[in-house]
């Protein structure tokens, strides 16, 4: 009986032997690679902030799809500010507490910004912020005692106006038939509008300016006969109206309609109606912009985005702000990789040296500082004109995609 | 009709005259573009009066209605190629059918609940800018005819001529209801709903169902009105906010029910406002003359119910 025991116990050892030498031993796996966390906060019920998170999550694919940042994947989540201060302020807070993401990206509005700043600041991680232009905002930062965790990179509401002046003075003098010695800014009457008057009055310091306010469409407004007509009696050679995206067909409607067509005829809405290109009243609109799809024909970085994206989502960028959000990630992936550890110090340092050749933007992006903070990315935007129904870049001339055409062309032409 | 008008109506109206033939020989243009924009505030305001009158509901979504319209006739002439003058015929109906599919889900069960009312129409106006949002997305949709820009030009001063539209528009809408208020069964039945409903129903009338009627009927009118305002504006789910509450405050000027004191103050209102912005810098005046004009109205009817 022994005997039969000790056989069957050699017998056992020996095939545990034999399978153990024969088959691949248990591998323990190896605990889940942690992911780089970036906490974007965009308004998303609006196309700007939807289309500004997919850009980010385009960036985010293709990060991963080449094997992530120092071996580990991007994980991104979005949260919507419904642009309110309250939610944006909130989601913030989220986004550091129960998310627990290692950068804050994303952003739109000013005034939703400025109710971030404190919990952002209370934080303290790393910061790269691509919407609120307003110089408050700037200034809101830099009465913080430490800031060194903030970048913005879009530019602030005085360096376009600045960009501006310059892209109009080279203007002048590579086509000298065009003239701005007397403009005409109607202006929507909220802040938005008001603040451009005033900082175009303080910047164009050269030109007899004249000014009106109108009340915007957004808010029920939209009858602008009479400031047109104000404008068409001061006979400027630039009329420019500030207001927003609804505002456009009127103006152009109303400014035909009582026969008002100015050599130069600007519009600087946020962004532009559905199909505004394609009715003949566009034609040789000048407006401002810090990206135009057409820069895809003269930066392949514009191109690769412009092509990714719409392979991805099936729609084409239709703001600025897609391939804004396309660079937000791009420049946070450079520094961490840069950097090499996701340490506050480190990181900082390596972000303020990234430097982009090219962008999705189709601008060069590198930081300095801005008038109140350290870490400025861009600081210009474009002068564009519609043509064709498309927005042709004027200037800069390094991106030039079209001449420009001058004087506006009368009404009955079109 | 005229003779509906109330004296105060009426001394209001001569004074208009007075004013515009003031306007038409001193600032033409301002006589132009306050007909003009008064008539599209007349063209909005009248399907709010009439459903104060009979059901005794503030319609605050009345604007989102007008939106919803206009996106319908947007999409049509968007999908079809179809001029936007031939949408407001198919817009009509289908209107009526949201009229009557929000009549019997909602506004049926408020009918006798004024604070509620408030909240529901509020909650459906909110509601319909939020689904046009998640439809149509936030950036403003245009539609182009060239119609839309038409001018003339009558010795000094070249104007538009489309907006008269809104003036043919207001007065057919206005003479169109007063007939049918006056002159046929179902009107006079919910005339009679209006003042009584307790004795239309004593009386055989269906009350619910003329409710239904004219809350669907009205919100029927909106479908061309939204077409109407497609081809001179941008749209976008906002778009209606504004106009619903200068709609409520052109019921509350005339007098709830009172639908030629709407035609009266509509137009009123938009010379006050062309007016105003006649004047070089001054028209972020408008929308002040605009509101300050309707405390004051509201202080005077008070002021006289005191003394009475």
């Amino acid at each position: 009986m022994k005997k039969g025991i000790l056989l069957i116990a050699v017998a056992l050892l020996l095939a545990s032997s034999l399978v153990a030498v024969g088959c691949p031993r248990p591998v323990l796996e190896e605990p889940p690679v942690e992911p780089i966390r970036l906490g974007a906060v965009n308004p998303l019920g609006d196309i700007t902030g939807r289309q500004s998170a997919q850009g980010m999550k385009l960036a985010v694919a293709e990060i991963n799809a080449a094997g992530g940042i120092l071996g580990r994947p991007l994980e991104l989540i979005v949260m919507d500010d419904e642009f309110s201060p309250a939610v944006g302020a909130a989601a913030i807070e989220k986004l550091a507490t129960v998310h627990e993401v290692d950068i804050f990206i994303g952003g739109m509005a000013s005034g939703v910004h400025l109710a971030q700043i404190p919990i952002l600041a209370k934080h303290g991680r790393v910061t790269v912020w691509i919407g609120a232009a307003s110089h408050l905002v700037e200034a809101a930062i830099a009465a913080l005692p430490d800031h060194d965790w903030y970048f913005h990179l879009h530019p602030w509401d005085y360096q376009q106006v600045e960009g501006t002046v310059e892209g109009w003075a080279a203007i002048v003098e590579k086509f000298p038939q065009i003239r701005l010695d007397r403009m005409f800014v109607a202006y929507e009457e909220g802040a938005f509008g008001a603040a451009g008057f005033a900082i175009s009055r303080a910047l164009f310091a050269d030109v007899t300016i004249e000014g009106e306010s109108f009340t915007s469409a957004v808010f029920g407004g939209g009858d602008f006969r009479a400031v047109l007509r104000h404008a068409k009696e001061f006979n400027p050679d630039a009329f420019v109206w500030v207001g927003f995206d609804p505002d456009a067909l009127g103006m152009m409607v109303q400014a035909k309609e009582i026969g008002f067509a100015p050599p130069v005829f600007l519009g600087t809405p946020p962004g532009w109606p559905v199909g505004f290109g394609e009715i003949p009243l566009s034609e040789a609109v000048w407006l401002y912009g810090m990206w135009s799809p057409e820069l895809k024909g003269v930066s392949p970085e514009a191109a690769h985005f412009w092509w990714a994206f719409i392979e991805k989502f099936g729609e084409e960028p239709a703001t600025y702000f897609a391939p804004l959000g396309y660079v937000n990630v791009k420049f946070v992936a450079a520094g961490i990789e840069r950097a090499g550890t996701l340490e506050r110090g480190p990181l900082i340092e390596a972000l303020r040296e990234v430097r982009f050749e090219d962008t999705a933007v189709g601008w060069p992006l590198t930081i300095a500082p801005s008038r109140l903070i350290r870490h400025q990315g861009f600081t210009r935007q474009m002068i564009l004109q519609w043509q064709g129904g498309r927005q042709e870049v004027i200037w800069p001339f390094e991106v030039a995609t079209a001449e420009p055409i001058f004087p506006f062309p009368r009404w009955e032409d079109r | 009709m005229l003779a509906k008008l109330r004296q105060r109506d009426y001394q209001i109206l001569i004074a208009f005259i007075i004013v515009a033939a003031i306007l038409a020989f001193w600032r033409p243009h301002v006589l132009i573009s306050g007909l003009q924009r008064g008539s599209l505030y007349v063209l909005i305001a009248l399907p709010v009066g009439i459903i104060y009158g009979i059901l005794g509901i503030l319609n605050l979504a009345h604007g989102e209605f007008m939106m919803l319209g206009a996106f319908f006739a947007f999409s049509l002439v968007t999908l079809t190629g179809i001029d936007p003058l031939i949408a407001m015929l198919p817009a009509f109906p289908a209107m009526f059918v949201v009229g009557i599919v929000t009549y019997r889900l909602t506004i049926k069960h408020v009918v006798r609940a004024p604070l509620n009312q408030f909240l529901l129409t509020f909650g459906l106006a909110v509601m319909l800018a939020e689904m046009a949002n998640l439809i149509w997305t936030t950036r403003p949709r245009i539609v182009w005819v060239p119609y839309a820009a038409s001018s003339a030009t009558i010795g000094p001063i070249t104007f538009g001529t489309f907006e008269f539209v809104y003036v043919a528009a207001a007065a057919i809408v206005l003479v169109g209801m007063f007939l049918f208020l006056t002159r046929t069964r179902a009107g006079l039945a919910a005339m009679a709903v209006g003042q009584n409903p307790r004795g239309a129903k004593l009386v055989g009338i269906d009350v619910e169902r003329t409710y239904m009627m004219i809350f669907s009927a009205c919100l029927a009118v909106l479908g061309p009105i939204g077409a109407l305002f497609l081809i001179r504006h941008a749209i976008f789910p906002e778009v209606g906010g504004p106009f619903s509450l200068r709609a409520v405050s052109i019921v509350a000027m005339a007098g709830f029910g009172n639908l030629p004191g709407i035609l009266v103050w509509g137009i009123g209102l938009g010379l006050a406002e062309a007016f105003v912005r006649s004047f070089r810098g001054w028209g972020g005046w408008a929308d002040i003359i605009f509101f300050g004009m309707i405390i004051l109205v509201v202080f005077y009817r008070s002021y006289q119910r005191r003394v009475r």
